[in-house]
């Protein structure tokens, strides 16, 4: 999953990316509402994280801009913590609303619900045969019992079982496991999928020549 | 009732007022009428006794001399009063007492005379005589027995009763009284005889009540109409102060967008809303900026906290090296820096807003000042490649205030020059007097401040910045104006795009 996070607290900025990347999020950031509303407009992200008060463009600025073209969920992160302020937020486009100082805690809650409720599921539990996938706690299971799958592994793995059933692209794969920061080498999509068959046995992800990788 | 409202005070005086007029004009009004009655009673009976007196006395100037005022009676006959009836046609041609007649004989009235004198009715007049011993020497059948007044001389009415009648001659003494509904004249003939007229003033009282019923009647009807008129108008004058006071009643209950509404504003009352209003808006605008002011400082602290959060929630999410643990240190340093300062900016104007922050009041060189100053933010300009330009004149007078205070306002000033200023750009410092005000300016060459930001940059916690890259909470600009605020003196801002900004103090010269 890949998250843009729009905040010009270059602090705030810093640790809100790393926490979220180790999370598993591939995290891009942007520290102004133009840079933001640009990068949030070109990429598919998975969820954006926008605060409200930026410079060059406000957040609300930010956010009717990119109704115009994307449905990407947006939870807006602001100081203000009126009611009126929420009510503004909701009612311009954003999916939810965190106000600061917030606990990090809650913020992933609210960005997995986020996301879940995009992918139109209720649960963070995914069931694919004998494997279950636990989205809140990142853990995969086998017959109830626990498989030691990486960060990365398991970002993949979330993002073909959220789509099950779908073709999914290399490029989409690239778009939404890696931020702009990551080096990205080119067979390092087939190592993940590679040791994921290992783990959970080679056809439970099938190759679609020339297309991609789908989960039945 | 309530005795404390202004409109039963000002009824219950206007009544009492309005008592003492009626009362006052009433009884005038009274006593005029009844001494026009009593006049017209005594002058009835006054020319009665005169009669009599004649008749007692005959005048040696012949027959037909009618009485004793003057005039001419005898050409048309006495007058006669309507009370005791028409006069007796039938009574023999006119025809004095005989010459020489004393009182001691038996005394014949004149038939006009004795036709004053009815005794067949109790009510008509009466009279009794005396000779000069004080003997009776003749009395009407309907004298009562005891004549009053030299009984009860004493009860007469005034002594204005008791002064000789106008025209009544001076020998003539004569003693008006009126005791009950009996009113009495005693005439005391030059020839010292007396002669005692009475009559019943029954009919005369009668009327004097029924006047004073009517007085009354009528003042009464007055009164109640002054009491309700009164109560009307004093309702209608303090109406507005009932509204201003709904008014105020509605903003101490906490709406402060309440206004009095404004029928007229000419009159006193109009006027007070007038203010009242005034400070009313004064009121909620304080109201409005000590929220805003409240919300802004709030929310310049939880940026802050949120960093800390964030940082310490990170840090402590898994074991981390020594590197990581120093950085999360140092940006939580770099957070509770910033909100200490943020702190010290707001207990500064807090204490400036409630006036505790006492100014020294010392004599100090503006130029001086300048020049310290400059010397404090040279290194910082140097290093930014910038021109520190000083153009400080010698001032004539020393400014009074507090030095340190206004150095802290300058410090800001050339932070926020250099700051803002264009790479390779200068800072220019002057000091100047005009009008007994010293000036002090600084001038950047930076890019200004747009137009629509200019009046607000004064105002708390406003970035004309919005980046908040430059590290500053937005009070500064606030804390100069205050403490210049506090030395009398006043800041002002001209800034031109593209050109730079130029900050200008005023302080007022000893």
């Amino acid at each position: 999953m890949r998250l843009l996070v729009i905040e010009d607290e270059p602090n705030l900025l810093a640790s809100l990316a790393q926490a979220l990347r180790e999370e598993g999020y591939a995290v891009d950031t942007a520290a102004d509402g133009e840079e933001g509303l640009f990068k949030a407009e070109s990429v598919d992200y998975d969820a954006v994280i926008l605060d409200v008060m930026l410079p060059v463009m406000n957040g609300w600025e930010v956010l009717t801009g990119l109704r115009k073209t994307k449905k990407t969920p947006v939870l807006m992160l602001t100081a203000k913590d009126q009611s009126r302020d929420r009510v503004k937020g909701l009612d311009t486009g954003a999916d939810d609303y965190v106000v600061k100082p917030f606990d990090l805690a809650e913020l992933f809650a609210r960005l997995r619900a986020l996301i879940r409720r995009n992918t139109h599921r209720t649960t963070n539990d995914i069931q694919i045969g004998s494997v279950g996938i636990d989205t809140g706690a990142r853990t995969v299971t086998q017959d109830g019992k626990p498989v030691e799958i990486t960060a990365r592994e398991y970002a993949l793995l979330e993002y073909l079982a959220v789509h099950r059933g779908e073709v999914v692209t290399r490029a989409t794969l690239y778009e939404h496991l890696f931020g702009d920061d990551d080096d990205t080498l080119s067979n390092l999509l087939d190592v993940h999928v590679s040791n994921i068959r290992k783990k959970l046995g080679h056809d439970f992800i099938s190759t679609r020549r020339g297309h991609g990788y789908c989960l039945e | 009732m309530n005795f404390n409202s202004i409109r039963t005070r000002l009824q219950l005086w206007y009544g009492l007022i309005l008592v003492v007029i009626l009362t006052g004009f009433g009884f005038t009004a009274w006593q005029l009428e009844r001494g026009h009655l009593l006049g017209r009673v005594n002058s009835e009976l006054d020319r009665r006794a005169g009669f009599l007196a004649t008749a007692l006395h005959p005048r040696p100037g012949g027959p037909g001399r009618g009485g004793p005022e003057g005039g001419e009676p005898g050409r048309e006959g006495p007058p006669f009063d309507q009370m005791s009836g028409p006069p007796p046609e039938e009574g023999p041609p006119e025809q004095g007492p005989p010459e020489g007649q004393s009182p001691g004989r038996e005394l014949r009235l004149p038939p006009e005379t004795a036709g004053m004198f009815d005794a067949s009715d109790p009510n008509n007049f009466y009279f009794i005589i005396f000779d000069q011993a004080g003997q009776e020497i003749r009395r009407s059948t309907n004298a009562p027995a005891q004549a009053l007044i030299p009984a009860e001389a004493g009860n007469a009415e005034s002594p204005e009763d008791r002064r000789p009648p106008e025209g009544g001659g001076g020998p003539h003494a004569r003693i008006f009284q009126i005791n009950g509904d009996r009113a009495e004249l005693e005439l005391q003939t030059p020839q010292g005889s007396m002669v005692h007229v009475g009559g019943t003033i029954a009919p005369e009282l009668q009327e004097l009540r029924l006047v004073a019923f009517k007085l009354v009647l009528v003042g009464g009807g007055i009164l109640l109409l002054g009491l309700a008129g009164g109560w009307w108008l004093a309702g209608r004058a303090i109406r507005p102060i009932a509204d201003i006071s709904a008014t105020a009643a509605q903003i101490s209950a906490g709406d402060l967008s309440r206004r009095i509404s404004l029928t007229e504003t000419g009159s006193e009352l109009g006027r007070l809303a007038v203010v009242l209003n005034s400070t009313f808006a004064r009121l909620e605008a304080a109201f409005a900026q000590q929220k805003q002011f409240a919300s802004d400082a709030a929310h310049e602290l939880r940026t802050p906290v949120t960093v800390l959060l964030t940082q310490t929630q990170l840090s402590l999410g898994r074991e981390r090296t020594p590197a990581e643990y120093r950085a999360t240190v140092e940006a939580c340093q770099r957070a509770t820096q910033r909100m200490r300062k943020l702190i010290e900016s707001l207990l500064a104007l807090a204490r400036l807003d409630a006036g505790q922050e006492t100014m020294n009041r010392l004599n100090f060189d503006l130029a001086d000042l300048a020049r310290d100053g400059a010397d404090w933010v040279r290194p910082l300009a140097e290093a930014r490649g910038l021109a520190l330009v000083l153009e400080l004149a010698p001032a004539p007078a020393p400014c009074v205030g507090d030095a340190d205070r206004l150095a802290q306002v300058l410090t800001n000033l050339l932070t926020n020059a250099i700051e803002y200023n264009r790479p390779q750009g200068e800072v220019r410092v002057t000091t100047g007097v005009e009008n007994d005000t010293a000036i002090l300016t600084v001038s950047d060459t930076g890019t200004g401040i747009p137009a629509e930001d200019l009046p607000r940059v004064f105002e708390r916690f406003y970035r004309s910045d919005k980046s908040r890259t430059s590290g500053g909470n937005g009070l500064g600009l606030a804390i100069g104006k205050a403490i210049v605020d506090a030395h009398g003196g006043s800041i002002d801002v001209t800034s031109e795009s593209g050109r730079g900004t130029t900050f200008t103090v005023r302080l007022p010269v000893r």
